[in-house]
């Protein structure tokens, strides 16, 4: 009797019996994926739970001793201006990020796309930020911005366009685009990649259809590429959402958070908080909201993605 | 339909046998990744010695006297160094999982935190011996908490003012007679380097909490200000700490005799900046002599530079002191050989060899009472600043307070709050924090 038919024969069957027979067909399929089930358990739901736990506690640097404080870490963070601050900072952070990510990976992938002299090279060469360590990559752009020492400023004196160094990371109010150029810097090859991917499955019949109906490249682009693009691009882009949302390396190498907490994220602030300043009940009660916030927008945005029927 | 035929996980695919291996090797690996993983070799090791910041003018030193050591007492160490960003964690990552080391090396002012985790043995009896008398009595105190002694003072430094006589020269300034004994002579000569020389007059830094703190500090204890009062609860807003956090941002918005955006620069930008002729003046360490000096010798800069005492406020003078413990952790279960090790690193001779090659001040009073301390043009300063050395409050939420005041004093740098509001902000957030 094929699955199939056990599914349809006997529609009186219980679906708890129908589902305990669909469990008892696969039953070493359950019993091979087992134990890599209980070591992902063990490295990820644990933490997890014990972060959950911890966000309960009141857990000082200078003492073992944790105390039950119940919600007090998460009406506190309720009540404070710094985590609304974090909140629009995080948002900020992540939007213009992703966004420079996946327009400028958009536009090197359809370039690389054409047939141009040099391709394999231009290739190559749009990959090299991604193979660069981010810590690396953050210290490069920190010499870059420096106020005494940076190109940037080298450059900008030269032009006679400043008469001098401008401190772009010790500005609060631009220290965050003088990260975020850094990060997009850093994360654009990635999406340029996953897009030309994307780009060389489109079947060129299309284009040559919309050519002799007589679509101007806009057209193409407009009609043809990003609709077939659709899918990788929301996959694309909800990778780097979640990847710029914890994004500590670059931040943290380049300004600390700094000054005055405004390249600061909530990654940031619960490494701050959690770890420099000792607070473990605090810096747990911020990761846990960190972790709901991205698992709701992850359920929002699968949502939307599958909404056209299509699925991942 | 090609699949329909399938099923993967039919009996045809793999028979019972392969199933059990396959479980078994699974098995394996999902309990090596629970449990294994945490062979460091630390088990083949008799004493486990942990430092921070070992760079290569001092690896030599350390590699040579560790293997002595072992070979003195016929055993193994396992000697460790961590990169100073990561030390606290490393610390307290190792204490709380019980893997901390026996003994340790690292900055006095960390010593509440452990001290609260009954993380480090107190040391009274060594220090209280003829051994501990030999150090200077307020770098022995500095390693006291409730009253007890957790550490002997392995390193300290202190701070005096660097300026640049070429620098002096081109403004107009007596090079060799530089007065600069008061915060406002300072200003003086930095306003006279700003209208006359191209070079900016004076260093200050503002990126970073710690390098932050620890330049701006000299100003707020000598306008009379303090960080805490005598129970211990934060008093960063005094009248006189206004006044001093506004001499200090005035030094950047209002007499502009500072580089260019002091929010950009950590202490080590400014340090460099002067190392390599491009600043008046700055506060720094020791080691930035011995560096300029190095670097003239390769042919590397060619400037003068005097160093002289940090200038007095109002209420006096004061050079910020850090001094670095060593300690032995409440883990070992080698407390004599411990205490050996110790003892083995205060030999005299052993410190004099890692002061004058590292650049920090000694701290046994012999060693600095000799000739090289004693009649050196760079070393006698900070001699002579010792009687102005203060440190930091021992606080075991130093980090968390430090971080909040040099909020502040962003603030007022950035204009964004007077040094008032930015003041009164801090103190409020403080008493939240430690009430």
């Amino acid at each position: 009797m094929s699955i199939a038919e056990e599914y349809t024969e006997t529609p009186a069957d219980s679906r708890l019996k129908r589902s305990l027979t669909y469990l008892w067909q696969r039953r070493r399929a359950y019993l091979l994926i087992a134990p890599v089930t209980l070591f992902l358990c063990s490295v990820i739901a644990y933490p997890i739970f014990e972060t959950f736990r911890l966000s309960l506690y009141e857990s000082p640097a200078d003492s073992n001793i944790e105390t039950y404080v119940g919600l007090q870490h998460y009406v506190e963070i309720f009540n404070s201006d710094i985590f609304y601050q974090l909140l629009s900072q995080t948002g900020r952070w992540v939007v213009v990020g992703v966004a420079g990510k996946a327009l400028l990976g958009l536009l090197i992938a359809v370039h690389l796309n054409q047939d141009i002299r040099g391709r394999k090279f231009f290739r190559t060469a749009f990959l090299i930020p991604w193979g660069i360590p981010y810590a690396i990559s953050a210290v490069v752009f920190r010499w870059i911005e420096h106020p005494q020492y940076g190109y940037l400023n080298a450059v900008l004196l030269e032009l006679g366009i400043i008469d001098q160094g401008i401190g772009i990371l010790g500005n609060p109010n631009i220290a965050w685009i003088g990260v975020v150029v850094a990060d997009i810097w850093i994360g654009t090859p990635f999406m340029a990649i996953i897009f030309l991917a994307g780009l060389q499955s489109i079947p060129q019949e299309l284009y040559e259809a919309a050519a002799i109906d007589g679509a101007e490249k806009w057209q193409q682009f407009r009609y043809i590429t990003l609709p077939q693009l659709k899918p990788v691009i929301l996959i694309a882009t909800l990778l780097s959402t979640i990847w710029t949302f914890v994004s500590f390396d670059t931040i943290w190498t380049m300004t600390g958070g700094g000054p005055i907490n405004t390249t600061s994220t909530l990654v940031i602030w619960i490494y701050q908080v959690g770890l420099k300043n000792g607070n473990l009940g605090e810096g747990a009660a911020y990761s846990v909201l960190g972790f709901v916030f991205l698992f709701v927008f992850a359920i929002i945005y699968l949502r939307i993605y599958t909404s056209g029927g299509e699925e991942l | 339909m090609p699949n329909d035929a399938t099923d993967p996980f039919g009996e045809e695919s793999i028979d019972r046998r392969q199933m059990m291996k396959g479980l078994g090797a699974g098995g394996i690996i999902a309990l090596a990744g629970c449990i294994g993983g945490g062979g460091d070799g630390s088990d083949d090791s008799d004493i486990q010695f942990l430092t921070m910041g070992v760079g290569d003018n001092i690896e030599d030193f350390f590699e040579e006297n560790n293997a002595q050591f072992e070979e003195e007492h016929d055993i193994t160490l396992e000697f460790t160094s961590v990169t100073w960003d990561n030390a606290q964690q490393t610390v307290n990552n190792r204490v709380d999982g019980n893997e901390a080391p026996d003994v340790g090396r690292w900055p006095a002012r960390w010593i509440p935190q452990l001290v609260g985790k009954e993380a480090l043995e107190p040391i009274d009896d060594l220090m209280e011996s003829e051994w501990g008398d030999r150090f200077y009595d307020g770098m022995a105190e500095g390693c006291m908490y409730q009253g007890s002694y957790y550490g002997a003072p392995w390193a300290a430094s202190n701070k005096c003012l660097y300026y640049n006589k070429d620098v002096f020269e081109a403004a107009g300034l007596d090079p060799e007679d530089p007065q600069l004994d008061t915060w406002d002579d300072m200003l003086a000569a930095a306003q006279q380097i700003r209208d006359e020389a191209e070079t900016p007059a004076l260093g200050l830094a503002g990126a970073d909490a710690i390098e932050t703190g620890s330049q701006y500090y000299h100003y707020h204890w000598s306008y009379g200000a303090d960080l805490i009062d005598d129970d211990s609860n934060p008093a960063v807003n005094s009248s006189e700490a206004v006044d001093a956090l506004t001499f200090y941002t005035n030094l950047h918005l209002e007499h502009e005799v500072t580089q260019s955006s002091p929010l950009s620069s950590t202490r080590q930008d400014i340090r460099q900046m002067f190392e390599t002729g491009e600043l008046g003046m700055v506060i720094a360490h020791v080691y930035t002599s011995l560096n300029i000096d190095e670097a003239k010798e390769n042919g590397e800069v060619d400037f003068d530079y005097g160093i002289v005492q940090v200038p007095a406020g109002p209420e006096g003078r004061y050079s910020l002191n850090t001094i670095d413990a060593i300690s032995i952790f409440s883990q070992t279960e080698v407390r004599d050989l411990a205490e050996e090790l110790l003892q083995f690193y205060f030999d005299e001779d052993r410190h004099f060899e890692y002061a004058t090659n590292k650049g920090f001040m000694p701290t046994i009073e012999a060693v600095g009472e000799r000739d090289h301390f004693q009649n050196s043009e760079n070393w006698a300063p900070y001699i002579e600043a010792a009687q102005y050395a203060r440190a930091r409050p021992k606080l075991s939420n130093f980090n968390e307070f430090n971080n909040r005041m040099v909020q502040a004093i962003q603030e007022a740098l950035a204009d964004q709050k007077s040094p008032q509001e930015a003041l009164d902000d801090a103190q409020s957030d403080l008493e939240d924090t430690m009430e």
